[in-house]
């Protein structure tokens, strides 16, 4: 770990530029940001250099998303100074940010779904049409007042594209685009307005590996022209495999900035956790026990009514993991809803240990040993205003040991509620009754919700993105207990975008592509960029023959 | 100069806060409110404390605060139950009509010896019942908004109240708009002066609703339900079922708050009969909205405005309407002070030259 550098404070009349690195072209000096009762960013210092891929790594809550806020502008240091080729910068608003050339692709894209590409790309920087510029008079004032120009920026898009290999058609309607193509969209937002410095929160989240892959290579084609990148991500394989450097945040403190090539994965996992990770986990064969769920022939609709699910098939044994894998909307949330009695099917049926629960209220199938560990779990695994004590108890709290006779047995519920706590070591739980499920940190929330539901000893436990939004640590926690149940016995069904835990959990691998298996297998018997493929639905027969996939698989 | 309002959340509410709140916020509405007091040339502070203090001091104005607050804490708590699954019941006031109606009936009708007054009880909680059933089938059911269901509901019971006491329930003497007089076995029976045993029936019943939401399977399901429905569904519990059964409660509460109005006090059904309670139940149950003990102290501290105002009219000649204005400033800074509880407000001037950096939450 190096030690870290604390910066002279320049006073007011100073102003000079202290360039330690001297192919440093940005730097954040000392930035802290303080929000009621947390230091979100504690004196963090960060240089940029030119045409560099700088990884920002870091798990939930350690600070990357605030320390980048405060970058784009969007907040204001408590203390710390920008500065920008030996110049402070004073960043009050994203305005003033790209202005001084710093461009941020939000996780969440900031598109207007109806507009075209050239619409959104030049959405605040209007240009009169080109029929009103010079002309005079009162015509000429009110069409360069209201006009709107789109042969000039259309040009621009084209040439940026071209220069980036970007490869996005100016006039489509975003709402047509993918989710790989509309990030497109955001990076040339950014390069249409001139940025040299590109700010990438998450970009890979809502990308499928082929379009993460393409991402890669627009990147590398971006710092290839000289702009610098920052790279914000918590997954380990992407940032080792692409970035340059990589700067590490823990708990809001600046752990190191290390040369990519210097560290392995294991050592960026260690500084971002404080602590040694396990990568791979110990799985253990286990002999393959009955018939636990049997899906036959599954129908059912979304909630506007289109079907999602086109006759469905799976069977899952007692301590078998089936990993279904697939991109979110392609019928991963119905399958789940299905499954635990949320959700009424259109056709099919659902049988477990050989009683069919088809069309059963969910209670039924809480009682015939179902559990679900739900992918919204602020929605559908708690309640967060009510304590540790009532979500604990939430799905067992009809047992005759928590109270007979139609009343609970509250002392009971405190009793199993600290138990579950202790077990799972779930941190930020003072007191049971206290704290509610919604001041739990996501990993926290998540092994809270986790513990309720494999205590029950479940036949089948229905897993939805069991580690979505937790950190790299409650990953590791997670699957472990997944894998622990496995060999107790639980047959379970694992539903997840990462392929890295598909490929680590699973026994049996399912792709799930539009409201169908397109692909049945086992992780020994394929690799990730098979899957990968089928998950933008190409089958394997296709992708022998096929160089250009039909399906919209990232390309345009 | 520019001036900010920052409004955030709490994260802790400070237990001084919590406590203190209501008590600042209605000192602060009767500070607001004696300017009408004084424009109307009375001493506020004289009238205040022959508002509050004489009224809750002297055993005729304590005696007369309970039998107030009789009404007020029984539909307090029809209003308070269904909200603890989050469900509005705003219609408070027309289970009120519908139970004062039934329960009317049997008073007159049957002739029960000993039984009567249980009869009638039983026959207003049926009857408030059944109309706090309608939005709750239809809530539980169709998933039709209670909020607008219970208060058109109270229309129809109310317009419904002005027809049998002008058709088949018109009675007594004269043509007047009024039921005849219950007979002295339906009359509810005085425990000191007007006091009358009404007020064991809200005590057990505070109780009753106490134990329901802290200590049963149905209390822990009604919670839970009111506080995320995806999350009690997914668990098990029957969302159409719980809405169903809070609103028949709730309703039943409601058609006792109107019984014993009319058996303890008023002893005929008339059309204006209640002066509000239903809808004056809803910030008692704003307030009370922790727990059924604190709907009967916020049932009782409303009753105490009432009877205190009544004291002013009288002792100072104050026009009802004003005392009408006080109570309703008490009603209005009491649920800022919820607010108030939930987040904090700063002001700030600041003096400084352009470009001073004004911190922002995103």
């Amino acid at each position: 770990m190096s030690p870290t550098i604390i910066w002279p404070r320049l006073t007011g009349s100073v102003v000079s530029s202290v360039a330690a690195d001297p192919d440093a072209f940005l730097e954040l000096r000392g930035i802290t940001k303080r929000f009621p009762g947390v230091v979100a960013n504690d004196g963090v210092d960060l240089t940029l250099r030119r045409g560099e891929i700088h990884g920002l790594l870091g798990e939930n809550g350690a600070g990357k998303s605030t320390l980048m806020k405060v970058l784009y502008g969007l907040y204001t240091a408590d203390e710390g100074e920008v500065v920008l080729r030996g110049e402070f910068l004073r960043l009050h608003s994203p305005q003033d940010a790209i202005e001084h050339g710093i461009g941020m692709v939000h996780q969440h894209f900031k598109l207007i779904p109806r507009l075209s590409v050239v619409e959104n790309v030049a959405l605040g920087e209007r240009e009169p049409a080109a029929q009103f510029r010079g002309r005079g008079g009162l015509v000429g004032r009110l069409g360069r007042a209201f006009s709107l120009g789109l042969a000039g920026p259309r040009q621009r898009i084209r040439d940026l594209s071209a220069e980036y290999g970007l490869d996005v058609d100016p006039d489509a309607t975003v709402l047509e685009l993918d989710v790989g193509q509309q990030q497109r969209v955001e990076i040339l937002k950014a390069l249409y307005r001139d940025v040299d410095l590109l700010i990438l929160d998450e970009p890979t989240a809502v990308l499928t590996p082929q379009e993460a892959e393409r991402l890669f290579e627009t990147l590398e084609q971006l710092t290839d022209q000289g702009l610098t990148v920052i790279f914000i991500s918590h997954k380990l394989n992407e940032v080792t495999a692409i970035t340059d450097r990589v700067t590490v945040l823990r708990d809001g403190r600046k752990i190191a900035t290390v040369e990519t090539a210097d560290v392995t994965r294991a050592e960026l996992a260690e500084m971002m956790v404080g602590r040694e990770v396990l990568f791979s986990l110990e799985r253990e064969p286990v002999p393959v026990g009955d018939e636990v769920l049997a899906v036959r022939g599954l129908h059912a609709d979304n909630d506007r009514g289109v079907e999602a699910l086109a006759g469905v098939d799976l069977t899952v044994h007692a301590g078998e993991i089936v990993g279904v894998a697939g991109v979110s909307g392609n019928g991963q949330k119905e399958l789940a809803e299905c499954l635990v009695g949320l959700r009424r099917s259109t056709a099919g049926s659902i049988r477990v240990l050989g009683d069919d629960v088809t069309g059963r209220p969910p209670r039924h199938f809480v009682d015939v040993g179902i559990s679900y560990v739900p992918d919204d779990r602020y929605r559908f695994g708690c309640a967060p205003a009510l304590s540790v004590r009532d979500n604990a108890a939430m799905k067992d709290y009809r047992q005759p040991r928590f109270g007979e006779h139609g009343l609970i047995d509250y002392g009971a519920m405190v009793a199993y509620a600290e138990s579950l706590v202790e077990d799972f070591d779930i941190r930020g739980v003072t007191d049971v009754e206290a704290v509610h499920a919604g001041d739990l940190s996501g990993g926290n929330l998540q092994k809270l919700i986790l513990a309720r539901e494999l205590d029950r000893e479940p036949k089948v436990l229905v897993a939805n993105k069991p580690t979505r939004g937790v950190d790299i640590g409650a990953i590791e926690y997670i699957r472990e207990r997944l894998l622990e149940k496995r060999t107790d016995g639980t047959g379970t069904v694992l539903i997840s975008e990462e392929l890295d835990e598909i490929f680590e959990l699973s026994d049996r691998i399912l792709v799930l592509y539009e409201g169908e298996f397109v692909l049945e297998t086992t992780p020994d018997a394929t690799n990730q960029d098979e899957v990968g493929l089928a998950m933008t639905g190409v089958r394997p027969e296709d992708a022998a023959d096929a160089v250009e996939p039909a399906a919209g698989g990232g390309s345009a | 100069m520019r001036l900010s309002v920052d409004v955030s959340a709490r994260e802790d509410i400070p237990p001084w806060l919590a406590y203190g709140a209501p008590v600042f916020t209605v000192i602060a509405a009767l500070v607001v409110g004696s300017v009408t007091l004084v424009a109307v040339g009375v001493n506020p502070l004289a009238a205040y404390v022959d508002m509050f203090v004489v009224t809750a001091t002297q055993p005729f104005g304590i005696l007369q605060t309970l039998t107030k607050a009789i009404p007020l804490v029984l539909a307090g708590l029809a209003v308070y139950l269904p909200l603890r699954a989050n469900l509005w019941n705003i219609g408070a006031q027309g289970q009120i009509y519908l139970g004062a109606i039934v329960g009317t009936w049997v008073g007159i009708n049957v002739d029960g010896g000993a039984f009567t007054i249980p009869l009638l009880l039983v026959g207003a909680a049926v009857g408030g019942g059944l109309w706090g059933a309608v939005p709750g089938w239809l809530r539980a059911v169709y998933g039709v908004n209670e909020i607008i269901t219970t208060l058109m509901m109270t229309f129809i019971a109310t317009l419904f109240t002005n027809y049998l006491v002008r058709g088949p329930m018109q009675g007594g003497s004269g043509n007047f708009p009024q039921s005849a007089s219950l007979p002295q076995a339906a009359q509810l029976p005085f425990i000191v002066g007007p006091l009358h045993v009404g007020i064991v029936v809200a005590l057990l019943l505070t109780v009753a609703v106490w134990v329901l939401i802290k200590r049963t399977r149905l209390g822990y399901e009604i919670v839970f339900t009111g506080s995320n429905p995806d999350a009690a569904e997914q668990a098990g519990m029957d969302r159409a079922r719980i809405y169903f059964t809070v609103l028949v409660l709730g309703g039943a509460l409601a058609g006792l708050a109107g019984v014993v109005e009319i058996a303890g006090i008023q002893y005929r059904l008339r059309p204006g009969f209640s002066p509000g309670y239903g809808f004056t139940a809803i910030p008692i149950a704003l307030l009370g909205r922790n727990g059924a003990l604190q709907v009967l102290v916020a049932s009782l501290f409303f009753a105490l405005v009432f009877v205190g105002g009544s004291t002013i009219t009288v002792n100072y000649g104050v026009p009802a309407s004003i005392v009408s204005i006080i109570q309703a400033l008490i009603i209005l800074f009491l649920i800022t002070a919820e607010f108030v509880k939930q987040y904090s407000v700063s002001l700030g001037i600041e003096r400084a030259a352009a470009g001073a950096s004004v911190g922002e939450g995103a």
